[in-house]
């Protein structure tokens, strides 16, 4: 289903930058796992019992959020490597004034890598 | 960069007239399974019964929907899950006694939005049955009661024969692998509380191997089971049920899982089962458990897993 489309940058835990084209509505979890090469967990599927989809907002764009519930705090409270912008990507829904948005897959989450494997 | 699934864990596509009738079984009954909710790789095998085994499902109570969202588990998770059916523990007699089996396991997905988490719905289905089927030795898989040990009391005394609770990891990685609500120490404290109150009932528990544990802390958190007399362990190899769960961190080999077994073993176990595949619902388990209890029942002179049937 089209609708309006916006732009969100994700910089990996390894420092690359992907730029997805999503649309207006998806959230942040939603973006990632229709995109393959976003690496973001979401165990809880967004219903606010985990911080595994935590990911931390450029400050400009963090500002232009709307404020966290008492619920989605909580759970972040819990996330590894909290900053001052960090959010939970289940909640991030992507509206127009959010294009552009860029969001940093913290590497302090506890993600671990397959190991032997080459990290891509 | 993307890591090919091992041979030793490709498993066959679940067929046939038994998981079919299992299946529509269920869903008459309303009833859901952790097999299919967990994406259990077993599921073919143990629905499809076969030559020499009976086909089974281990039934997951009160919905479909947990509390809580442990990373590797694919159960849907809910804030507000739907209200328990009262009419479940009735059905799961029904459906049960139904399958012709002697040996049950039921589990339940967390409620900690219900202030007894769920017991005494959970201790109900398990009187209902044996009072419908008392032949038949009923193992229950809970979880934590939030450390509610009352709660765990009500289900241990409800007529079971073997409980289960896994710790799922070591104690390093359950901060990171396993919901904040659940801890080591809390869910072996459930497990000694349920031997320190009915001694007479096995306890079991469960390891998944994979997410980043080291030999010493495997080692270290069985050396634990032992030390509140838990009788039965499985090891199994722990697989991503989904993208949104977390990544494998190593696929252990079957050569390293028969290590365990001995581990085990020498540790004193009753019984160690070890494999990749090995969940905690082992049939092969449960031939060796069954005869263990049929056999102390025979020493008792009793039934098993005395408990006064109200209902």
């Amino acid at each position: 289903m089209r609708g309006v489309r916006v732009t969100i940058n994700f910089i990996t835990p390894e420092g690359d930058k992907k730029t997805i084209i999503a649309n207006k509505g998806e959230s942040i979890m939603d973006i990632s796992h229709t995109h393959d090469d976003i690496e973001l967990e979401c165990a809880c599927e967004g219903s606010l019992a985990c911080s595994t989809c935590h990911v931390i907002v450029d400050p400009e764009y963090y500002k232009k959020l709307e404020e966290p519930t008492d619920e989605e705090n909580d759970m972040l409270d819990l996330a590894f490597g909290l900053t001052e912008t960090s959010r939970l990507g289940c909640q991030i829904v992507m509206e127009k004034d959010l294009d552009g948005i860029t969001v940093t897959l913290p590497s302090a989450t506890r993600n671990v890598q397959l190991k032997g494997s080459k990290l891509s | 960069m993307y890591q090919r699934l091992p041979e030793w864990l490709k498993t066959k596509v679940p067929v046939g007239a038994n998981y079919a009738r299992i299946k529509s079984d269920l869903r008459g009954l309303n009833l859901h399974t952790v097999c299919e909710e967990a994406r259990c790789p077993n599921i073919g095998d143990c629905w499809g019964g076969g030559e020499h085994k009976t086909a089974t499902a281990t039934i997951m109570l009160m919905g479909n929907e947990c509390t809580r969202g442990c990373r590797f588990c694919s159960v849907k998770t809910s804030r507000t899950p739907k209200p328990l059916d009262s009419n479940e523990p009735e059905k799961v007699a029904v459906a049960i006694s139904k399958w012709g089996l002697d040996y049950v396991v039921l589990t339940s997905v967390d409620r900690d939005d219900i202030p007894d988490g769920g017991s005494e719905h959970f201790a109900k289905t398990i009187r209902l049955l044996k009072k419908k089927a008392p032949h038949i030795l009923v193992e229950c898989l809970t979880g934590d009661f939030r450390g509610d040990l009352d709660c765990v009391a009500r289900v241990a005394n409800s007529g079971l024969d073997v409980y289960a609770h896994n710790i799922e990891t070591v104690e390093s990685l359950t901060p990171y692998v396993r919901d904040h609500r659940a801890t080591f120490r809390q869910s072996l404290k459930v497990l000694e509380h349920v031997k320190k109150i009915k001694p007479s009932l096995i306890t079991k528990s469960s390891i998944m191997l994979g997410v980043g544990e080291t030999d010493q802390e495997v080692m270290d958190a069985m050396k634990e089971l032992r030390k509140i007399e838990v009788e039965c362990v499985t090891l199994g190899q722990y697989m991503r049920p989904t993208k949104r769960h977390m990544k494998v961190y190593e696929y252990v080999t079957p050569e390293k899982f028969e290590y365990w077994k001995k581990v085990g073993d020498d540790l004193g176990f009753l019984y160690t089962a070890s494999g990749p595949l090995v969940r905690s619902s082992y049939k092969a388990g449960e031939f060796f458990i069954s005869s263990v209890l049929r056999k102390r029942q025979q020493e008792l002179g009793v039934g098993s897993g005395i408990a006064e049937v109200r209902e």
